[in-house]
């Protein structure tokens, strides 16, 4: 009698024990990307030694033709992460209109962790009708890479600011089908937009949105959109820039100028590193009515992260995230792995961070950080960027078409499409 | 005895639907139940995440008004219309030579089709690469001629260029059976036409080309086929550009579906194809096909 007795409170002892110490388990999915999975990979484990109670169950988004794939048909299978990360503004768009996604600003604490990761000012880019459904990652302003030693050595001291300068320099080094001043167009595909023309006009406006969502209409026929259009259809008329390139045609000499993120540093570091000592940095080009003065905006590579509603987790879910975003060891350690400025404001004045701004070419990234803009956030936003490729880029390379009928017909498609 | 052979007769049926009840259940499963699935989505608006909400015929009034759909079945149009004389003769000339190859020919057909089983992303690659305006195509014919040809990044260019790397990889393929239609053709015939006198190409007009009738049949099935198909060359060297003239039925539904979301709208452009390719065929093997007999 008295065993069984002993027996049954132990039992009890040891159910209790393990209802206390229920573990539960979070699915994270995170950019396929190698130095992104560094970061990961060194973080998880340290958040489950401190948090014992909860597992993170860590991958890869799976591969497919891009990360928006994975995850739509993950939701539509209902085999969703409770975390994704890779989500950029426009996606995060299509995802809070499926009202899929928590807002952050549910939590008590969402505040607090803006402030200790100083994100005030970088979250505002996110806001989607007062709330907040992403928490941004890293924000990549696109800059131009210039080849300072063939600037030298074709009598240029400076790397070009305006248009007129790159007409300049490509007078003088256009060699067809050899070489050419400056790649003005990124490509063919629908991305390829926010690192020419999105990123030109954010440049030509000082940051102006180019679409209003609420108002249903696009700003790209005005004055800054008729600039940056008739930059790109002077450059094909002339021969100044051509549609095909070859591979890595800045480290190849093919160009002299070329847009890239901070994501090309360590490929041109470990490939080309006599190339990468002769790199100089610039922001986008400008009209030639802009002020030197004036600070230059860009475009914003930024993506972030979401907590789908599904996560039947959610206090773990977000203990997690606000473990990775509140310490800045992580986000130096994120400089560190990719070289990409992690979304915070205060990137040059920490001195956490300042050995890895010692490089000139990162440190200039950080410096735009506050001059980039996101994506606009619509949830049409392959629909619109495919508009301006169809209707405006590719009819202005091939000469089809002038600037201001371009801009009108894309600008008529674009409000079409919004209006839908 | 009647009575004994129906039982027999019973029985073999249901070993019959038993042997074949793996397959049904396959078919039904993976092909049966994804055909329905597709006529419903094709009458839905859904865009993965939210609940589909039935929409009729609409997505299929929208195609038809959709300019990319007339885009695109030019580019088809084009496609077959550069690809299946030209496949036809190459693969033909191939396999007539490989006919009369004494030693080797079995050598010979087999690295044909190592084109055939190539991995379509692997050579798209290494195509855009040799093919590119600093590739070695270019850099000889710049060297030599002072010229450079826009392979993939000329409206005109482009379709032609895709044409050339799908013919690479068909030709091999298409000519065994070539090859093998040849090789039915009794020799009696020949032997029996140098009797009256029949000149080379007259046996080659008068025997071999009706005779090799199903080999041609099959072939333009097949080419027609792919000339709806065809997604990996324009997806992974042109994307469907310059000026979207390598634009493809298959790529447009792909950016349909799993770009813009809309895969009710995407899944009536695959029906539109399907039907529009069938009803090709459908023709061609009316205009085009006899009944070969040796005998």
């Amino acid at each position: 009698m008295k065993r069984v007795g002993l027996l049954l409170v132990a039992i009890m002892l040891i159910v209790g024990i393990v209802g206390l110490s229920k573990v539960v388990t979070i699915t994270l999915w995170t950019a396929p990307n190698p130095n992104q999975n560094l970061f990961w990979k060194t973080l998880v484990p340290m958040f489950e030694k401190t948090h014992p109670n909860i597992k993170i169950k860590w991958s890869q988004i799976p591969a497919t033709g891009s990360s928006e794939e994975a995850i739509l048909t993950a939701i539509a299978s209902n085999r969703q992460p409770d975390i994704c990360t890779n989500i950029f503004n426009g996606f995060a768009a299509e995802l809070i209109e499926s009202n899929v996604v928590v807002p952050f600003d549910s939590f008590p604490d969402f505040n607090a962790l803006l402030k200790a990761r100083h994100m005030e000012k970088v979250i505002k880019g996110w806001e989607n009708n007062g709330h907040y459904y992403v928490i941004p990652i890293y924000v990549n302003p696109m800059m131009i890479w210039w080849r300072k030693d063939l600037l030298k050595a074709n009598g240029f001291n400076a790397p070009p600011r305006t248009y007129s300068d790159v007409y300049k320099l490509a007078e003088k080094v256009t060699i067809p089908h050899r070489r050419y001043a400056y790649r003005p167009v990124g490509g063919t595909k629908w991305w390829d937009r926010w690192f020419d023309f999105i990123m030109d006009y954010y440049a030509a406006s000082n940051g102006k949105p180019y679409l209003d969502v609420s108002r249903q209409m696009t700003f790209i026929n005005d004055k800054f959109g008729k600039e940056v259009a008739t930059f790109f259809y002077t450059m094909f008329k002339k021969g100044y820039a051509t549609t095909d390139y070859g591979r890595d045609p800045l480290e190849n000499g093919t160009v002299l100028g070329s847009v890239e993120g901070p994501w090309h540093i360590p490929y041109v570091k470990q490939h080309y590193p006599n190339v990468y000592k002769n790199i100089v940095v610039t922001p986008p080009l400008v009209p030639d009515d802009h002020s030197a003065n004036s600070p230059v905006y860009t475009y914003a590579d930024t993506k972030g992260l979401v907590m789908f509603k599904s996560c039947k987790n959610k206090e773990a879910a977000w203990e997690f995230i606000k473990w990775v975003f509140s310490d800045p060891s992580h986000d130096a350690l994120w400089v560190k792995l990719t070289n990409m400025p992690p979304a915070r404001g205060d990137l040059l004045s920490n001195p956490l961070f300042k050995p890895y701004f010692k490089d000139p070419i990162i440190a200039a990234y950080a410096k735009y950080v506050p001059y980039a803009v996101p994506t606009a956030p619509t949830s049409k936003t392959v629909d619109i960027q495919q508009a301006m490729t169809n209707d405006l880029i590719e009819p202005l390379e091939y000469l089809k078409t002038t600037p201001d009928k371009a801009l009108a017909k894309t600008a008529a498609e674009i409000n079409d499409i919004l209006s839908q | 005895m009647k009575n004994g052979i129906r039982t027999l007769k019973r029985i073999e049926n249901i070993k019959g639907w038993l042997l074949s009840l793996p397959y049904w259940i396959f078919a039904s499963i993976f092909f049966g139940y994804a055909f329905i699935w597709l006529v419903l989505l094709a009458m839905s608006k859904w865009n993965f995440i939210t609940p589909r909400k039935m929409i009729w015929l609409k997505n299929f009034i929208h195609v038809f008004q959709d300019p990319m759909f007339w885009t695109v079945t030019w580019n088809t149009t084009r496609f077959m219309l550069y690809y299946i004389p030209s496949v036809l003769v190459l693969s033909l000339a191939l396999a007539i030579a490989l006919s009369k190859a004494k030693h080797f020919g079995a050598f010979f057909a087999m690295s044909f089709l190592v084109a055939n089983v190539s991995s379509g992303v692997a050579y798209s690659i290494v195509f855009s690469k040799i093919f590119s305006s600093t590739g070695p195509i270019n850099n000889f014919l710049y060297d030599t001629f002072g010229v450079v040809i826009p392979w993939f990044t000329d409206p005109t260019w482009a379709m032609l260029s895709i044409v050339i790397i799908v013919l690479w990889k068909f030709v091999g393929y298409y000519a065994l059976i070539f090859l093998a239609g040849l090789q039915a053709i009794p020799k009696e015939l020949y032997e029996a036409a140098d009797l009256d006198g029949a000149t080379k190409w007259t046996k080659f007009f008068r025997i071999t080309l009706p005779l090799l009738n199903p080999s041609f049949v099959m072939i333009i099935v097949l080419a027609i086929g792919l000339s709806f198909g065809i997604f990996t060359e324009p997806f992974m060297i042109t994307g469907g550009g310059p000026l979207n003239t390598t634009q493809t039925f298959m790529l447009t539904i792909y950016t349909t579906a799993f770009e813009k979301y809309k895969a009710g709208y995407a899944a009536a452009w695959s029906i539109v194809a399907a039907a529009m390719s069938f009803s090709i065929i459908w023709v061609s093997r009316k205009l085009i096909e006899r009944d070969v007999s040796f005998s």
